[in-house]
């Protein structure tokens, strides 16, 4: 008994002292990645040459990473046929979608992906990051634009919508609805506020408050009456999810309460699902 | 008895590194409140690039023909504006007007025409998602070759003709290819499907439309 937990103990022992070797082996490592990639011996290495035809208001940046592919177009199906060297400068010329056009210090420019961009660095060492709109910055200020269809008491819809985070939770928005029924069309324009309890949520609700104008024309085809401009008031329920980055879906239930000129208000269910992408 | 000895090592070990540990913070409790008083931490400093982004496109056809059901084909005339959410969709709001022939019944019976020459204008807008499905490139010659996308388009619209407006909706592929970063040249054929009451009773209508459009990425 006393022999076995005496090997134990042993056992215990070499497997410390074997961990505090590794350990300290991992740090000396570690070491010379801590020079930064501005002040390395592989930046060094590449002169300082500004090639022919760069902008002047290209950020200069060096590629902290071991390696970066170019593509030759903005998209994972083009040929990568470049690769810049860890240590190696380059200019960033233009994003699209998540992808950025930059030019080597020879001239040649290509595309990269944002994602990949992930170790640039200021000349000065500071490091850059490349900033792209989508769901991490459901924090922040930012613009939207979505498309609509819709059912609006039995007409199609279709609408466009502009909106503006101001917070995390409060949102304003610009709305434009076109609906084509059976009797009469119609236009909306609304102005709208927005607000979303629990903007981190997959699936996550919001409530909405505004008002508008409702323009109704009947069609000339049964009988002939003048367009009615009605002043609206609008609330709503609706839920967003996110399907990539930039891209939330969204379903949405609205109800137009039309203040008429006539005796009674009219008020119009509406039935919504469209998308909304993040700029 | 094993089980003992074990849990007699376990306990030993903790209290020891606890020990360890207490007479450690003991001995930095001066230079942790040094490091508060004055903080020697390195800050990572990040800052976001000035980089222009170019994710719209202004389109203008430079050609185009609509075939309208039963009342032949004219010239298109128009535009686009799109958005490219990612490298795989885009988004795009479009508008077009042409102008409708004769019906072969108007031609046929030779009565008095069925619309005026006012009702004859055709102007449609519509809202489409579109999905870049075959990127490649495209070879000219051996001399060039160009990045080009085949995309599948579809969406809803308006068209507005003989004083009524017809809720469309549209499905079509098209082609672009890129003379350069900024600058694509696009071949569109798209069908708008649109219910008309025009000849009594409601039909549904397939109505062709190709376009060959120039654009600007800004």
């Amino acid at each position: 008994m006393n022999c076995q937990s005496g090997k134990q103990i042993i056992s215990l022992a070499a497997l410390l002292a074997g961990l505090l070797v590794a350990s300290q082996a991992v740090a000396q490592q570690d070491a010379p990645e801590d020079t930064p990639v501005v002040e390395s011996f592989s930046a060094s290495q590449f002169a300082e040459r500004i090639p022919e035809g760069v902008p002047d208001d290209a950020e200069q940046v060096v590629n902290g990473a071991e390696f970066l592919n170019l593509y030759t177009g903005p998209g994972r199906g083009y040929v990568i046929d470049h690769v810049v060297e860890y240590g190696e400068r380059l200019w960033l010329l233009k994003r699209r979608t998540d992808w950025v056009k930059v030019m080597t210090r020879t001239g040649k420019t290509g595309w990269t992906k944002i994602s990949d961009l992930d170790e640039i660095f200021a000349v000065e060492g500071e490091q850059v990051t490349v900033p792209t709109p989508g769901i991490d910055d459901y924090r922040d200020q930012g613009f939207r634009l979505g498309f609509a269809y819709g059912d609006f008491a039995g007409a199609n819809s279709l609408g466009v919508s502009l909106g503006y985070r101001f917070t995390g939770n409060i949102s304003a928005e610009l709305r434009a609805t076109q609906t084509i029924g059976a009797y009469s069309d119609s236009q909306t324009y609304q102005v709208a506020l927005l607000h979303q309890p629990f903007p981190q949520w997959r699936l996550s609700p919001y409530f909405m408050l505004g008002t508008g104008v409702n323009i109704t024309s009947p069609n000339a085809t049964i009988v002939a009456t003048e367009d009615r401009q009605d002043t609206t008031m609008l609330t709503g329920i609706g839920v967003t999810t996110y399907l990539s980055r930039r891209f939330a879906l969204r379903a949405e239930v609205a109800n137009h309460y039309l203040l008429t000129s006539r005796e009674n208000n009219q008020e119009i269910v509406e039935w919504k699902l469209g998308f909304d992408v993040f700029m | 008895m094993e089980i003992g000895i074990r849990r007699i090592h376990v306990t030993l070990a903790c209290a020891l590194s606890i020990a360890g540990l207490s007479s450690v913070s003991l001995a930095q409790g001066d230079a942790v409140i040094d490091e508060i008083i004055s903080p020697d931490l390195e800050r990572r400093e990040i800052r976001e690039a000035k980089i222009d982004s170019e994710d719209f496109e202004v389109t203008a056809y430079l050609g185009g023909i609509m075939n309208v059901e039963d009342f032949g084909s004219n010239a298109l005339y128009g535009g686009s504006l799109a958005y490219h959410i990612n490298e795989d969709f885009f988004m795009e709001a479009a508008y077009g007007e042409t102008t409708l022939g004769e019906s072969s019944y108007e031609r046929l019976s030779g009565s008095a025409p069925l619309l005026t020459d006012e009702e004859r204008e055709l102007s449609m807008y519509n809202l489409s998602l579109a999905w870049n499905f075959l990127p490649g490139e495209i070879f000219i010659f051996d001399k060039w070759a160009l990045n080009s996308n085949l995309y599948l388009i579809g969406g809803v619209g308006n068209t507005s003709f003989a004083d009524e407006e017809h809720f469309t909706y549209n499905v079509g592929v098209g082609v672009r290819m890129l003379a350069q970063d900024w600058l694509a040249l696009r071949l569109d054929v798209r069908d708008h499907i649109f219910e008309h009451e025009i000849f009594g009773e409601p039909v549904t209508t397939n109505n062709l439309s190709a376009q060959l459009g120039v654009s600007i990425y800004f």
